[in-house]
């Protein structure tokens, strides 16, 4: 490895690197714009500016541009040179001919690059006596404010948004001083990703117009290091709050999840803490009430009871609320697990079985290097992050192939995609299986897309098979398996889980203890049920029988953030703080248990939820040790990871693969040639969905059926019909879409659980004139 | 729409959606579908996205670099007068002024019956005939006050 | 010297092909198909073909640089953009013979190995563009393009690219992102665009007027081609005057023919019989020579010599009734207006630049302005991404040298020398 000489240190580089990125790798600054280290070198600000002496000519130093020029051995750089400062003082200089002096009012202030840099190289007086140009802003949407004169045409948002993420509907228009970056016409930005730009931009051009709604000043904010709450994959977070609120979440680097970027729902879906609706006081039978007093009703209600009690955690709570009501629920003789969904249950605890043994799931950073990829269903909602790890893998020439029933905005990127309706979806796996296993795909002559399929994860050599645990099956999840065990150690195996915590849900879950807690329920054996930031009322799939076997309780116990259909109905609700107003551990898709901080807290009393049952135990006359100690004895050597660092993969005794029952049992009663598909966005999670600047964008409540099916059933785009489910029927109008697998409909999570059907489950269509 | 464009419509058909022929003939279909509108309107923009599978803003970025791509309503005739150093030595601004005069509607905009254009532009490569503009993609010069007036006034009466 | 590269042009009605081959038009295919590519490109280097788009790079060193073995697809672009002000040479050329461009692109290709070749026409040239469409059907028609021409194994496909019209899009690179469908920005030129070019692949971009002089290299050889040149210069060249001359046109004269013989014998003096101020003697964005430098041959290296470009070989003329700064005014409004937009120094120092000027010229600069001109101009000139700012501050860096006094004047008085009368309507 060769140095640089810098201003007189020798600096090391990696071979390839250039001047800046070894200045930077070293901790050094060179001020930049332009350059972003996901986004690379551009070369159009001209900000870098360093002096250069070759080492071993007579040549005369030159200015050059940092990002540009490659580090050699015993190369004489120098950043402090007369040279280079005069050159960055001028680029300075004209960068502020047109820029709006509107610093007090700026939502960058404070964190503004533009700014820094402007002190750094200057400060270059104006002496620019001509008028600014000026720019009309466009409504980008809820999400991301537009102020096009503080642009200092630095193309990092069109680089990120068109080269890293793919989008489309953001672009540079004109030209000359007169660039201009936008979008066609007003509107919201549709990538998945677009809140980045706002941290991308180095100035104040796309501002977080959620924090712009309550905003304060970003040296006055409180931060602490926190864990998204959004999905399995566990990104870095770095909320901010102030006063008692909080006003917003940014991104915080990780080196093998998520580096630079955070998907939107992880940036905005936080605005569930501050929902106008979130229940912030305990409440028994209706009346808020003093903590200490819920606590009494509920531990006299337990104490008062005859029968088992079932306790009802959460994928979404975090590991220290799961395990301290487990623990309860094992001095009380109760059940425990953290599924209202059995199914759910069975298919996430196959596949963290099947990641035990077969090897940990690649890290983001993994994935961005894998050149093959399965994909059973839909990533961009169920773990956007490694949406967008999928397309840095599908930019560097991975080919993506995807089975999918509903329409999955990644499938764009597809070399092969094929549309499977839910219920087929294990045939079809098995059948790629049996290519795979049969080491024939390569000679097989029937060229069809399966046969690509396999050839492609055959002949790669990183491959990555990954599935959304939602909408997949046990026997789905046991086949993927095989699958990469057929395919051998150069095939990673990943799920998307369905919960920021569900791998450790799973971990603390029996396999089959969701049924029978719903069946104890039903059958009237359970009559207290104590619910931890779940939500089985408002389950599509089962929550029509959740709402009739709750009819059978004497005591519903809720502890949650937020009001959901199940926090609505309880006896005894108890407001619990959410996951920035409290620290806490949470194992991402990985396996890997990452900790997280109390950001803030709220002036009301929130506590956590092992802090609510360490209380009730107490009221109930059992003292339960702490958490950790706790945790300590269920995984053993289990060290609660410290907020802020990179986590480490958890050890926990391996799981059983469930035993596989027969694919569709729940609703075999049906006779109906149409099946239901989960069409998922990106918004759409359970703390998201109290988001109001994210549910803004929720698309169109529509049935979409792929045209040809509809069109041999009699059924018109546009038009309307009645779907029929077990708890329901809505009327909704039809929309042709080719992502959708033949026989299948396609419809949102709410309509879902309006009809009471599930993923795969049956649906009665009926026309309406 | 016309030959040309249909033709590229077919040509693209089957491509895949990131085959590099449907940047390629972007400028090219923007061109055919001015010949035939005059201007590209936002509607135009959709057109030439749907039919060559850009985005309408990435269109929109090609088609608001270039100065001959008409994003702005053109009238049935344009006369580009050229500004640049032989025309305005030999007297291409107070040409613009006696037309912007001649003319009374701004520079760059339609006259009121929809006949006339007149827009000052870069270099024609007509610095031998200076001052010299382009009307309908003909070369004219050197032009004078008295010339320019005669042509305006020409294709005013001409449809 | 007898014309050669315009010997044949008619602008009005155009050779066609019958017609062209009759003056012996397509010969040179059959000496280059007869020759081994590498033969070629050796011949093209001993003839010192210097490029005729601005730069003046050897084309032979440049085709040899590309490498024999570059992968496959290899292009060819023949630059046809002409924008720079002053410059309309290549106008000639494609109104006058469309076959002649055709007959050197196959010739060129050939010896490159590229299978397609690209002429990118400048937009305002349309009309030009559809003829050379025309002569390119006659020419597959005739199975002069097409594979296997004439039983030579060697296949070539040319198309051509109207621009939307931009300064820009003549620089290399930002010309193979117009052909591609993108922003016309310039790219970086690592890796070099003969290795990495349109869409990635080998690329090689000349001068209508640098190829046009291949075929006849070919079939007299590079001495003769270096001898048709006077004082030290190689070849014949087209040569523009425009300006404050009696007769602007385009002249054909051996390469090194001094400015002096150009302006006043050709272009017939100046209007009125004026006295020269100065003169910009390859385009707009060249360097301003005065009288003294009349008899420098107008060839590459002695016109650098003497402080500027031979650029395009396009001289614009200014008589003393011409006011220098309002030239000058108007020179760096026009490259403020093409400027892409991608890097900062060009982006915002160019408005910059015209901005002082204005204030300038229109009475009301300072004392220190000319400092200040001159401070940002070295570093537009020596800092920005490509080499459109260093060309566009040339004119501005040289005028204040060149002029100094005016601008003084400017600055003083508050007052511009030349009234309105001066100014000289057409
Ligand atoms: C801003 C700019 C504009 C240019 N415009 C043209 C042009 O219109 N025509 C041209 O042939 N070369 C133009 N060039 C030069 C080309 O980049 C390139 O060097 C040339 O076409 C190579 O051909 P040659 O080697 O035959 O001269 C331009 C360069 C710059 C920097
Ligand atoms: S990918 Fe998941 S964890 Fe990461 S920011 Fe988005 S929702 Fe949060
Ligand atoms: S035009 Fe942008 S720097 Fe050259």
């Amino acid at each position: 490895m060769g140095k640089i000489m810098l201003d007189g240190h020798a600096i090391p580089f990696k071979l390839g690197d250039n001047i800046l990125q070894t200045a930077l790798e070293a901790n050094l600054e060179i001020p930049h714009f332009c350059y972003h280290a996901a986004l690379g070198s551009l070369g159009a600000c001209r900000l870098c500016a360093v002096e250069i002496t070759p080492k071993d000519s007579g040549k005369a130093p030159r200015v050059a541009m940092a990002c540009l020029e490659p580090s050699e051995d015993g190369l004489k750089v120098s950043v402090s040179a007369i040279a280079a400062q005069q050159v960055r003082q001028h680029v300075i200089e004209f960068l502020m001919i047109n820029h709006p002096h509107d610093c007090p009012i700026c939502d960058e202030g404070g964190e503004c690059h533009l700014q820094d840099m402007t002190v750094v190289c200057g400060p270059p007086y104006r002496r620019y006596r001509g008028r600014k140009r000026t720019f009309p802003n466009q409504d980008l949407g809820p999400l991301i404010h537009h102020e096009m004169n503080r642009c200092i045409t630095c193309y990092r948002c069109t680089r990120f948004y068109q080269d890293y993420a793919l989008g489309n509907d953001l672009g540079a228009m004109r030209l000359r001083n007169e660039v201009y970056f936008g979008r066609f016409q007003d509107g919201p930005l549709e990538n998945p990703f677009a809140g980045n730009l706002v941290e991308v931009c180095p100035t104040g051009v796309f501002t977080d117009a959620i924090f712009r709604q309550h905003f304060a000043r970003v040296w006055d904010l409180k931060t602490a290091p926190s864990i998204c709450p959004h999905c399995s994959v566990g990104c870095n977070t770095l909320p901010g709050a102030r006063d008692g609120t909080l006003r917003r979440v940014r991104n915080r680097a990780h080196p093998e999840l998520n580096r630079w970027f955070i998907c939107d729902r992880g940036r905005y879906g936080h605005q569930y803490s501050e929902h106008s609706a979130r229940p912030l006081a305990p409440r028994v039978s209706g009346t808020d009430t003093s903590y200490h007093d819920a606590l009494n009703a509920a531990a006299s209600q337990i104490k008062s009871t005859q029968d088992c009690i079932g306790g009802l955690g959460s994928t979404r709570e975090d590991l220290e609320g799961n395990a301290m009501l487990q623990a309860l629920l094992n001095n009380l003789g109760g059940i425990f697990t953290a599924f209202s969904d059995p199914k759910l249950e069975t298919a996430t605890i196959a596949a963290v079985s099947s990641l035990q043994n077969i090897g940990n799931a690649p890290s983001l950073a993994e994935i961005e290097q894998i050149d093959a990829a399965l994909i059973i269903g839909d990533l961009t909602a169920h773990a956007p992050m490694i949406d967008l790890a999928l397309r840095q893998a599908y930019r560097k020439g991975a080919k993506l192939a995807f089975l999918y029933s509903s329409p999955t905005p990644l499938a764009q990127f597809a070399t092969t995609a094929i549309t499977v309706s839910p219920q087929e979806m294990c045939t079809e796996l098995s059948r790629l299986y049996q290519l795979i296993n049969a080491q024939s795909a390569a000679e097989d002559i029937t060229d069809t897309p399966m046969t690509d399929i396999a050839a492609s994860l055959m002949g790669a050599r990183k491959s990555l098979l990954i599935g959304a645990i939602e909408t997949m099956t046990s026997q789905e999840v046991s086949t993927l398996s095989k699958l990469a065990t057929a395919l051998g150690s150069d095939t990673k195996l990943a799920y998307a889980f369905s919960g920021a915590n569900a791998y450790g849900a799973a971990l603390l879950s029996p396999t089959g203890s969701a049924v029978a807690m719903l069946e104890a329920v039903e059958a009237g054996q359970i009559r207290i049920l104590i619910v931890a930031g779940n939500d089985p009322l408002g389950d599509s799939r089962f929550g029509t029988r959740w709402r009739a076997a709750c009819r059978n309780l004497s005591a519903l116990i809720v502890l949650d953030c937020i009001l959901t259909a199940t926090a609505k109905a309880a006896d005894i609700l108890f407001p619990v703080a959410a996951w920035t107003e409290r620290g806490g551990t949470f194992i991402n898709y990985e396996g890997r248990a990452q900790g997280f901080a109390t950001v803030f807290h709220r002036p009301e009393y929130l506590p956590n939820v092992a802090r609510v049952i360490t209380d009730l135990a107490q009221y109930l006359g059992h003292s339960l040790q702490a958490a950790p100690s706790v945790l300590g004895d269920i995984f053993s050597d289990f060290q609660i990871p410290k907020p802020g660092t990179t986590g480490s993969l958890i050890t926990a005794p391996s799981l059983p693969m469930p035993a596989t029952a027969s694919a569709h049992s729940i609703q075999e009663s049906c006779n109906s040639t149409w099946q239901a598909a989960l069409a998922s966005w990106y918004g759409d999670e359970a703390l998201a969905s109290f988001a109001p600047g994210l549910m803004a964008l929720t698309p169109k409540t529509v049935a979409m059926i792929e045209p040809t099916s509809a069109i041999d059933a009699g059924i018109k785009n546009g038009s309307k019909i009645k779907l029929r489910g077990s708890s329901g029927s809505m009327v909704l109008s039809v929309r042709f879409n080719q992502d959708v697998a033949t026989g299948t409909i396609a419809i949102a999570r709410n309509v879902l659980v309006q009809l009471g059907v599930g993923h795969g489950d049956s649906l009665e269509l009926e026309q309406v004139l | 729409m016309n030959n040309i464009l249909k033709e590229l419509q077919k040509d693209l058909l089957h491509l895949p959606r990131t085959h590099p022929k449907r940047r390629a003939v972007a400028i090219p279909a923007m061109q055919a579908l001015q010949a035939e509108l005059g201007y590209l309107d936002d509607a135009a923009i959709e057109k030439i996205a749907q039919i060559t599978g850009l985005s309408t803003t990435e269109a929109e970025e090609l088609a608001t670099f270039y100065s001959l791509i008409y994003r702005r309503p053109a009238g049935r005739h344009t006369v580009r007068i050229c500004d640049s150093v032989c025309c305005s030595m030999r007297g291409a601004d107070q040409l613009l002024t006696a037309a912007e005069e001649y003319i009374r509607t701004p520079l760059g905009t339609v006259t009121p019956d929809g006949a006339l254009t007149v827009l000052p532009g870069i270099c024609l490569g007509l610095c031998d005939k200076a001052p010299a503009a382009l009307v309908d993609g003909e070369a004219l010069g050197p032009l004078n006050d008295a010339s320019l007036k005669a042509l305006l006034q020409r294709l005013q009466q001409k449809d | 010297m007898e014309a050669l590269l315009t010997r044949h042009l008619d602008p009005v009605a155009p050779l066609n092909l019958v017609a062209y081959q009759a003056t012996g038009g397509y010969r040179s295919l059959t000496s280059a198909f007869d020759l081994k590519p590498e033969k070629i490109i050796g011949i093209v280097e001993a003839a010192n073909l210097r490029g005729r788009g601005g730069a003046g790079f050897p084309c032979g060193l440049k085709w040899r640089l590309r490498g024999a073995d570059a992968p496959s697809p290899r292009y060819l672009i023949c630059n046809l953009d002409e924008s720079e002000p002053g410059t309309f040479k290549d106008r000639y050329l494609l109104y006058g013979g469309p076959h002649q461009i055709i007959e050197s692109i196959i010739v060129s290709a050939f010896a490159l190995q590229a299978e397609r070749a690209f002429i990118f026409v400048r937009g305002e040239y349309a009309k030009g563009g559809n003829a050379l469409n025309q002569a390119i059907q006659e020419a597959e028609t005739a199975g002069l393009l097409g594979t296997n021409i004439r039983g030579s194994g060697f296949n070539l496909q040319i198309e051509a690219h109207l621009s939307g019209g931009r300064y820009i899009c003549g620089e290399e690179t930002a010309q193979i992102n117009a052909i591609e469908g993108k922003r016309p920005n310039p790219r970086h030129k690592i890796p070099r665009p003969s290795t990495h070019g349109l869409w990635g692949q080998p690329t090689t971009t000349n001068n209508v007027e640098t190829l046009i002089n291949v075929p006849h290299i070919l079939l007299n050889g590079a001495d003769w081609f270096r001898e048709l040149g006077v004082n030290g210069g190689c070849g014949s060249k087209l040569f523009c005057v425009s300006g404050k001359v009696k007769h602007s046109g385009l002249f054909e004269l051996p390469c090194g023919t001094p400015a002096r013989e150009l302006i006043f014998e050709h272009a017939g003096g100046l209007d009125e019989n004026r006295a020269l101020l100065g003169f910009l003697p390859g385009g707009a964005s060249t360097a301003f020579l005065l009288p003294k430098h009349l008899d420098v041959p107008m060839d590459f290296d002695p016109i650098a010599k003497a402080g500027s470009r031979l650029g395009t070989g396009s001289i614009i003329v200014l008589d003393d009734a011409t006011c220098p700064v309002e030239v000058t005014l108007n020179l760096m409004r026009f490259f403020a207006r093409e400027s892409c937009g991608f890097c900062t120094p060009c982006r915002d120092g160019l408005p910059y630049l015209t901005q002082i000027l204005t204030t300038i010229s229109s009475g009301s600069g300072r004392a220190d302005d000319l400092a200040l001109l001159d401070e940002l101009c070295a570093t537009i000139a020596s800092q920005s991404f490509c080499a459109f700012a260093p060309g566009a501050v040339m004119p501005l860096v040289s005028s204040l040298k060149c002029f100094h006094d005016h601008y003084e004047h400017h600055v003083t008085t508050g007052r511009c020398p030349f009234n309105e009368a001066n100014k000289n309507g057409a």
